[in-house]
């Protein structure tokens, strides 16, 4: 059996350095001339609680911070920057959601059990996928490989919570053949209002999610397969207690075909084709808000379609990888507010006047071992992006004149340096790169947002925004203990934020006044983290991480949503059959908070979780039960990024149930 | 390749699947308002050897402002007179027998090119059971006047945007604005062209039945119309737009501005008309407070329109 070892790009110790939550195993994929689809086996699970949304499992790591706007739907912030800075993808498509108001971030159409790993990429070494400031993050799904002894394989997950009621199964299974392959998940959640810390309940939390997935794949030769991929994801009745509005429906379909190529012999490994297509329909609901003035109707739809293509290259010490990604994304966002005097004509506007995004880019990405100790990763992309909005018109009333078509060119490059010896290792990089505004940013019209309580207007003038990026990190690692400090430092020229506009009155009853998106000057991002492992015993471990971040924009004012100064630090102890750990977290009071974006200074807060697992087997299956408590005492908090200052759940005993099939 | 097949088939079904249809912008913004560009004949008069035609939008006349294109046939020639010295006064009996006019037109100018008198009228009330409108027309051929009066329907103004408000001054003059376009406003900057017209009172006592003089009109000129338009909608909390630009008169005698309508629905234009030193004719400033749950308080001088 020859090995083919495919080094994927960019990672390697560096990823490593950026202490995500991928092992670093997991990153030098080995194929095997059978195992045409690469098998991972990686859970996604934290150390606290073996079964977690997908939400939960990325706040495992350092660079992922949440803005909350309930129970649900969490938007992850990636190095304190928001989803508009991030390129959030599933198996390196694009997908862009349909809420004006952020209700669904990406993350949300996906469940943990048809995910294998969510890779995650500081920075400019993320604009593989797409042009991005803060980096990339993508949610890898599970592929299960050809001809595997075990044809059949499969697990079940159960769990309780008591806190918010919240109770859900997930079941999934795949067929292992010579020339095919079947992975299947179902899964439902749902979950009643949830209670603070003052045990008073938090309305309109609630939420109910229905997950599944296939995906088929056939060996057309011996070193080709074919894949057909399908995600659909529903959820309903999910309460947004900060928003003034919920969600009713919001439907996901998520599909793909993949053509597969390996090469046995010269320089090139593996060229892995993929079309793509998603549609999405995100309908908000206002009837479970009486208390509301106005009754209003705010769909949203989203379809992209798109072609992701790469080739792998390897030759000595260098390796390298091609990748060409092209999109199309129509996003639609309607408003319809409804007089009191419903006889009378309703009145209508786009929220998103059916925008076009275009992408095309060619991506690079390269690394070459300098020498044993030492490698080099550079890369970049050439993209063009491309807006179109078809009722520009909606856009002129603030813009007049402005073009209903424009054309962006967007470059990123990256390089670093990594030196790894004896147990140390280091690295410098540094980066550059343009984004284009978001549909928001860009077109958006008359979008409330309910934090700074502001209508936010696009403008489709807006400069690129331009990233200035350096990073470092060091770090030991022995057999006892490790340790790694990383830090990582934007200057970001043409900073789009919203700004208080003179003209215009607000359309929204609960706004204040409007704010159009504009260019700072600059912004400039600090993020540090410091993260340590020690093993007491054989079988205590203890795990500790500080984060500290910093932003400014260029009257050295606060930027909105960076993260105070945090800490996290567990102890796990295994016995046995048994497992126990407990952790505190928390952040320290949030000094440097943004009144001109809406904040108001978040007091520190800190919470104690415990959790106890144990392993046993029923007849061949192994089956692990967790029981465990979050906030066990039953602190009352929100965070600087609850949107509102929503109150965070109270104590929350969980339960759950595993067994593998 | 039938995975292909199922894959297709899946996603076609969940393409077409939506649950809430997407709005028809174009249907949704021509709901309230329909827009007329073709000219038709309104009416039509035979007296003698002469007929007259008189085109409006639409073939119908209707309260507010109406732009008439008329043409005079010798039915014996079959020849139409050109250049002729036509005159155009329209004449409303109400219920009491009052007889007064409406802004018009008097001297209808000749249009070489299209061949067709030009003149307009605005009427200010629709025909009804007390109400009728005639119109009197004359015109000289071959040196011998003629005159031709004739009955019109006036009918009920169903396009809000062309709706039209009348006025005493702060001078004691009457004054009358008719909203001339846009006919279907978008959501979206728009041209706002509004006709203003004042009642010139008679000096001289009243001549013979229909005497001109008695019911004579004229353009404002050089006026302003400082234009703020909000949403009237409680719920809306007077709402107003950005960028509007008030109406000044321009070549055509009309008074042109831009109106941004920010969402469908109902709005009201409030006017201050200033004459050319900045003197308040009629008018008052409104509050800009955003006032969610209040219905928005109007000036003095405004119009409602929807769309
Ligand atoms: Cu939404």
């Amino acid at each position: 059996m020859k090995r083919i070892t495919l080094a994927i790009l960019l990672l390697g110790i560096f990823a490593n350095a950026q202490n995500t939550p991928i092992k670093k195993d997991t990153l030098n994929v080995v194929l095997d001339e059978v195992i045409v689809i690469a098998a991972k086996k990686k859970k996604i699970e934290t150390e606290m609680k073996m079964a977690v949304s997908v939400d939960e499992f990325l706040a495992s790591s350092d660079n992922i911070s949440f803005i909350k706007r309930g129970a649900y739907a969490w938007e992850p912030l990636l190095n304190n920057m928001s989803t508009e800075r991030s390129t959030v993808t599933i198996d390196g498509m694009h997908i862009f959601g349909a809420c004006t108001d952020k209700m669904d971030p990406v993350t949300s159409y996906v469940e943990s059990n048809n995910l294998s790993d969510i890779e995650i990429k500081s920075g400019q070494e993320g604009s593989m996928h797409g042009a991005t400031v803060a980096g990339s993050i993508n949610l890898k799904r599970k592929s299960t490989s050809f001809g595997l002894n075990k044809k059949w394989n499969g697990g079940y997950q159960t769990g309780y919570e008591f806190n918010n009621d919240q109770f859900f199964n997930l079941g999934k299974l795949s067929y292992s053949g010579d020339k095919l392959v079947v992975d299947g998940s179902v899964s439902y959640r749902r979950a009643e209002n949830y209670t603070d810390g003052n045990n008073d309940e938090v309305e309109h939390s609630q939420y109910k999610k229905f997950n599944a997935s296939l995906g088929v794949a056939y060996k057309t030769s011996p070193l080709s397969s074919v894949r057909v991929d399908a995600i659909f994801d529903k959820a309903k009745d999910v309460g947004y207690p900060a928003l003034p509005m919920d969600l009713s429906l919001s439907r996901a379909l998520i599909t793909s075909v993949a053509y597969k190529r390996f090469f046995e012999d010269g320089p090139i490994k593996v060229w892995d084709t993929k079309i793509y297509f998603n549609a999405i329909e995100h309908y908000m609901d206002d009837t479970t808000r009486p208390e509301n003035l106005v009754h209003m109707d705010m769909p949203g739809w989203s379809t992209t379609y798109g072609l992701v293509s790469k080739v792998n290259f390897k030759k000595d010490d260098y390796a390298s990888e091609v990748q060409l990604n092209a999109y199309n994304n129509l996003s639609i966002a309607e408003m319809r507010m409804y007089p009191q005097d419903r006889s009378e004509r309703t009145m209508f506007a786009y929220s998103w006047p059916w925008v076009t995004t275009s992408y095309a880019g060619l991506s690079m990405s390269n690394s070459l071992d300098v020498s044993n100790i030492s490698q080099l990763n550079f890369g970049g992309t050439l993209g063009l992006n491309y807006n179109y909005s078809k009722y520009v018109e909606f856009n002129w009333i603030f813009h007049p004149g402005a073009p209903q078509k424009k054309t962006r060119f967007l470059p990123n490059i990256y390089a670093s340096y990594q030196l790894n010896m004896s147990g140390f290792d280091f690295s410098v990089g540094g980066g550059y790169g343009h984004r284009a505004p978001s549909v928001s940013e860009g077109y958006g019209y008359y979008i409330y947002n309910s934090f700074d309580r502001y209508d936010y207007i696009g403008d489709p003038d807006l400069k690129n925004e331009v990233s200035y990026e350096v990073n470092a990190s060091a770090g030991f690692k022995n057999k006892r203990a490790s340790i790694q400090a990383q830090a990582n430092y934007f200057y970001i020229q043409d900073y789009i934020i919203g700004r208080i506009l003179s003209t215009g009155s607000p359309m929204n009853y609960q706004s204040v006044g409007v704010k159009g998106y504009t260019s700072l000057d600059y912004a400039t991002l600090f993020n540090f983290s410091l993260n340590g492992s020690y093993a007491i015993l054989q079988d205590l471990h203890w795990k500790g991480s500080l984060t500290y971040a910093r932003g400014l924009d260029e009257n050295k004012n606060n930027l909105p949503f960076i993260r105070p100064l945090s800490y996290q630090t567990s102890l796990h102890f295994s016995y046995g059959k048994f497992g126990f750990l407990t952790s505190l977290n928390g952040d320290l009071k949030q000094v440097d908070y943004s009144p001109e974006y809406g904040e108001d200074e978040t007091p520190a807060y800190s919470n104690w979780n415990v959790s106890a697992d144990y392993t046993f087997f029923i007849k061949d299956h192994k089956t692990v039960l967790q029981v465990g408590a979050e906030n066990i005492f039953n602190t009352y908090y929100s965070t600087y990024a609850d949107w509102g200052n929503i109150p965070r759940m109270g104590r929350n005993v969980f339960t759950s149930l595993k067994i593998d099939l | 390749m039938r995975l292909l097949h199922l894959y297709v088939i899946a996603v076609f079904v969940m393409v077409v699947s939506c649950t809430i249809d997407k709005t028809d912008y174009e249907a949704e913004i021509s709901t309230e308002t329909t827009e007329y560009i073709d000219f038709e004949e309104a009416t039509s008069i035979t007296s003698g050897d002469y007929t007259i035609s008189i085109e409006a939008l639409n073939g119908s006349l209707y309260k507010g402002y109406n732009e008439l294109r008329l043409k005079i046939t010798n039915t014996q020639t079959n020849v139409d007179l050109e250049n002729s010295e036509v005159a155009f006064l329209p004449i409303m009996t109400d219920a009491n027998g009052n007889k007064v006019s409406c802004p018009h037109e008097y001297n209808l100018p000749f249009d070489a090119t299209e061949e067709y008198y030009k003149g307009y009228a605005v009427f200010t009330d629709e025909s009804d059971t007390t109400v009728s409108w005639q119109l009197y027309i004359g015109f000289v051929d071959n040196d011998q006047s003629y005159m031709i009066d004739h009955t019109i329907t006036v009918e009920e103004q169903t396009n809000l945007n062309l709706n039209m408000t009348a006025f005493t001054g702060n001078d004691n003059e009457q004054y009358f604005i008719a909203l001339v376009s846009p006919q279907s406003p978008n959501v979206a900057e728009n041209d706002l062209v509004a006709g203003i017209y004042k009642y010139n009172q008679p000096t001289d006592p009243s001549g013979t039945f229909p005497d001109p003089s008695q019911f004579s009109y004229s353009i404002v000129q050089n006026h302003t119309l400082l234009l703020d338009p909000r949403m009237p909608e409680p719920s809306m909390g007077n709402h107003s737009s950005p960028n509007n630009e008030d109406l000044t008169q321009q070549s055509d005698g009309l008074y042109h501005g831009v109106v941004n309508y920010t969402m469908t629905g109902n709005w009201t234009l409030n006017f201050i008309l200033q004459d050319e030193n900045g003197q308040t004719i009629k008018g008052t400033e409104v509050s800009t407070e955003f006032t969610p749950g209040i219905e928005g308080e109007k000036s003095e001088l405004y119009i409602d329109i929807l769309f």
